[in-house]
């Protein structure tokens, strides 16, 4: 048995250390510790509740956008807001243009680049991959420094500033604005699919991609008509490196939902009402079943933290805590806090992300190669390109239903008292916030992060969490330049930041 | 070559992010431009594990010229000065940026809380977290009041939650020219040609704030947000409204309050209300003016505003009750 620690684990936003244990080549057990605490929840205590919309962005700097909507989702709720359709329709673009930058820095700048490991370099088309991934002077890589940003000009036009703008309120945005801005940013988006998602990532037709890709087949076919996209590369490439058959991991599939079809007091019916339903997809049964916050929970005993009532229960958010303590408990590794998922008296551990996301929202090309293939590496490469394809077409469509004239914002009534949640599918998956408010301050603030539900530590029955699943059982080439771990923790689009805060 | 490194202590990233989203140049064409070989950065570099700790240790042994460590978030001293609830690479991050900032050439806060402390320092600093050369206001900071580069300058801070990417440029390539020295920093070692004017410059609702016609609700493009919305833009030095951000906005322009961002003292809190005296005046007043002399210029003010600033721009409402 040898153990290996990977200390710094980089490119997860942030860093953390990984210790995996081998025997021969095989991983047998893999452990994430994550040594970064800031305590965000804790500073929130006794401020007034607006204030996290100013602090929660501030979670994490690639994804701030999607804490600020959970954020404000959540006061919604307490406040009982009627949220104008102009306000859902432009924190849906909000929460878009983040996602999209999001997914092509993911692919480009911390996953692909390791597709350049000298591992590879036996197969005929390396040559190819270093001309187009390699880090800083590969030309995909450049395309994406170059075309990334651009995601971020939409996002300002209406929330001022990206990273860390704080334009969602609750009751709806800030911003209120003149038909100039949404045709300006309605430019910039033709501009992007033009020019980058069209001829660099698909290689054709956008419409013609999201009408006619529907199926394993249609991707093969799609990437032998574009043989020179990236997307047809990843497809080819990645069957040929075997990256559809690494880390399938929990098979059990988790998505909150995302983006209120219409205006709404103070919560939608989260299967009815939104674009993407939300719901758990168990990959071997093929069964979708409903989807109850009531239901998440989040254990500590292999965590620093303490709970009044002992380390081994589970607590829904509402009843959370966060009191760090590192004094010698034995057995404790990570800042990180566990996430369960109780289900019919199981405790699942299931997988949210891009993958997940679509899996649930029944988009017919995602569903078919986890439906057939299971959920890979590859898979998700391939679910965050698709995902980034359907948002151009959705940024549109909000952009055009947008009502210059009618409100952006209505003022709720500031209740002293209650409970609220928000959810929403942040880039890396599901992300929620649960928020009491007591005397017009914050009582207790509670963020759940994708991170922290995908690479979690083990529960008390020790049952491990997704991605470690994903992980154990794995064969390595070369245990020394474990490429394979690489791949499949990195597929994931960890983060760190949000998942310590 | 000029050989930069890249660190994150307690840190949300948003830097890194806002640095990547620079536009002419990029960061490519600035690297490039400058010469610049980015040793490593938590986001961008290909190395994992001990390939890492490989080229620190080169560093910090002085096997490899350090020419600038840029740091992001807050030196991380927590729980009890032990710095364990910020581990990196084998041990506390503290012990690097201690360690790395005595054989740099240049040493630079990017953001807030590298600079002050920010978000993560702010009450009750769950991490005892500080920046590197400042606590809030407080000169001194994780490194101390007498610490200097190799080159002899104090840690230079780029402040802003995030830092605007043309800040950073800015900032960096004056100090790979060689062309920065006490006299281009302000009392907060920033660059004074950024950090001189505030956010009130270049603001398109300045015009309100002249005479005094402030808006009482969110949502629309009338009105200051001084007066009832909580804006901090008049006593918060940054030029947000003269280098927009991502070449398109900024906060006030689409209706958020500037919550001083900037500033040692960031986060100040209570961001979306502003706080009034008796007499119903902000309490805290525009930089450099006086009590008297602001409720007098108030009152003259208000009476002169015109009309058309009085009702919306072009919207057609019955009822306007949202202008003060
Ligand atoms: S106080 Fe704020 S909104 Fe008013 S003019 Fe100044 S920066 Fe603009
Ligand atoms: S407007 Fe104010 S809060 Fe916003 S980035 Fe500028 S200084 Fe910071």
């Amino acid at each position: 048995m040898t153990n290996i620690t990977i200390s710094p684990f980089n490119r997860v936003e942030g860093d953390l250390d990984v210790e995996v244990k081998y025997e021969k080549n095989k991983v047998v057990d893999v452990k994430f510790i994550s040594r970064l605490f800031r305590g965000l929840e804790i500073i929130l205590r006794n401020k007034d509740p607006w204030d996290a919309l100013v602090i929660t962005p501030r979670v994490c700097g690639i994804c701030g956008g999607s804490h600020l909507y959970s954020s404000a989702s959540a006061l919604d709720m307490i406040y009982n807001a009627e949220v104008p359709k102009n306000a859902v329709k432009i924190r849906n673009v909000l929460a878009m243009a983040e996602t999209c930058q999001n997914d092509i820095r993911h692919t480009y700048l911390m996953f692909l680049i390791d597709s350049t490991n000298r591992l590879y370099e036996k197969y005929e088309f390396y040559p190819e991959i270093l001309k187009r991934w390699t880090p800083l002077v590969g030309s995909s890589y450049k395309e994406a420094i170059r075309w990334s940003k651009k995601y971020t000009e939409i996002y300002a036009i209406f929330g001022g500033q990206w990273p860390h703008g704080s334009a969602i309120i609750p009751g709806g945005v800030t911003t209120d604005p003149y038909p100039n801005e949404i045709n300006k940013a309605l430019g910039i988006l033709k501009n992007i699919t033009s020019n980058y998602l069209e001829k660099v990532i698909l290689g054709g037709d956008l419409d013609q991609f999201l009408n006619t890709v529907k199926s394993v087949k249609d991707l093969d076919q799609w990437s032998e008509d574009f043989p020179e996209s990236d997307l047809g590369k990843i497809w080819r490439f990645g069957n040929e490196l075997g990256w559809h058959k690494l880390g399938f991991g929990s098979g059990i599939m988790l998505s909150y939902g995302h983006f209120p079809k219409d205006e709404y007091v103070k919560e939608v019916d989260r299967e009815k009402d939104l674009i993407f339903r939300a719901g758990i997809y168990i990959v071997n049964k093929g069964e979708l079943v409903r989807f109850d916050q009531k239901n998440i929970m989040e254990f500590i005993n292999k965590s620093y933290y303490k709970y009044t009532k002992g380390d081994t229960i589970g607590l829904h958010p509402f009843e959370g805590e966060t009191n760090p303590n590192m004094s010698g408990d034995k057995g404790k590794y990570t800042l990180t806090k566990c996430f369960r998922y109780n289900l019919n008296g199981e405790l699942i551990t299931p997988e949210v992300g891009a993958l997940a996301m679509l899996t649930v929202g029944q988009n017919p090309l995602i569903l078919d190669i986890v439906n057939k293939l299971g959920p890979s590496v590859l898979a998700r490469v391939i679910a965050r390109i698709v995902r980034v394809s359907i948002y151009h077409k959705l940024i549109e469509d909000e952009l055009e239903a947008f009502e210059f004239g009618k409100p952006t914002y209505k003022k709720p009534n500031e209740e002293k008292e209650g409970k609220g949640y928000g959810l929403v599918e942040a880039p890396r998956g599901a992300l929620g916030h649960w928020i009491s408010v007591k005397d017009g301050k914050i009582y207790n603030y509670q963020m759940v992060t994708p991170t922290e539900i995908n690479m979690g530590p083990e529960d008390p029955s020790n049952n491990k969490s997704h991605v470690a699943k994903a992980l154990i059982g794995t064969e390595v080439v070369d245990v020394s330049n474990p490429v394979e771990v690489y791949h499949i923790i990195r597929s994931h689009d960890a983060c760190m930041v949000c998942n310590v805060h | 070559m000029k050989n930069l490194l890249w660190l994150q202590g307690g840190a949300c990233g948003g830097n890194t992010l806002s640095f990547l989203n620079a536009e002419s140049p990029d960061i490519l064409e600035f690297f490039e431009a400058y010469s610049v070989k980015l040793l490593w950065h938590p986001s961008l570099s290909l190395e994992s594990g001990n390939k890492v700790k490989e080229i620190l240790n080169e560093i910090v042994n002085g096997k490899i010229h350090l020419d600038v460590l840029v740091f992001e978030g807050t030196v991380v001293l927590g729980p009890n000065g032990t710095g364990k609830y910020n581990l990196f690479a084998g041990k506390p991050m503290k012990d690097w940026v201690r360690e790395i900032a005595n054989i740099a050439d240049y040493v630079v806060a990017v953001g807030d809380c590298a600079s002050f402390g920010g978000v993560p320092a702010s009450t009750p600093n769950p991490s005892e977290s500080v920046g590197l050369q400042f606590r809030n206001k407080e000169f001194g900071g994780f490194l101390g009041r007498e610490y200097r580069s190799r080159k002899g300058l104090p840690v230079i801070n780029v402040s802003g939650c995030p830092a605007h990417p043309e800040w950073i440029m800015t900032t960096l390539s004056m100090i790979l020219k060689g062309k920065i020295n006490e006299d281009s920093l302000d009392e907060y070692n920033r660059l004074k040609i950024i950090y001189s004017t505030t956010t009130q410059f270049g603001c398109p609702r300045n015009i309100y704030f002249s005479y005094k016609v402030g808006l009482k609700e969110f949502g629309h493009k009338e009105g200051c947000l001084y007066f009832n919305l909580g804006c901090k833009g008049s006593f918060t030095r940054s030029p947000c409204n003269l280098i927009l951000w991502n070449n398109q906005s900024s906060k006030t322009r689409v209706g958020t309050p500037c919550f001083g961002c900037t500033e040692f003292d960031f986060p100040t809190f209570n961001f979306f209300k502003t706080e009034k005296n008796k007499a119903e005046l902000p309490k805290q007043l525009p930089l450099g003016v006086s009590r008297g002399s602001y409720t007098m210029l108030s009152a003259i003010a208000r009476s002169a505003a015109p009309n058309f600033l009085l009702r919306p721009l072009v919207k057609k409402e019955e009822k306007v009750d949202w202008i003060d």
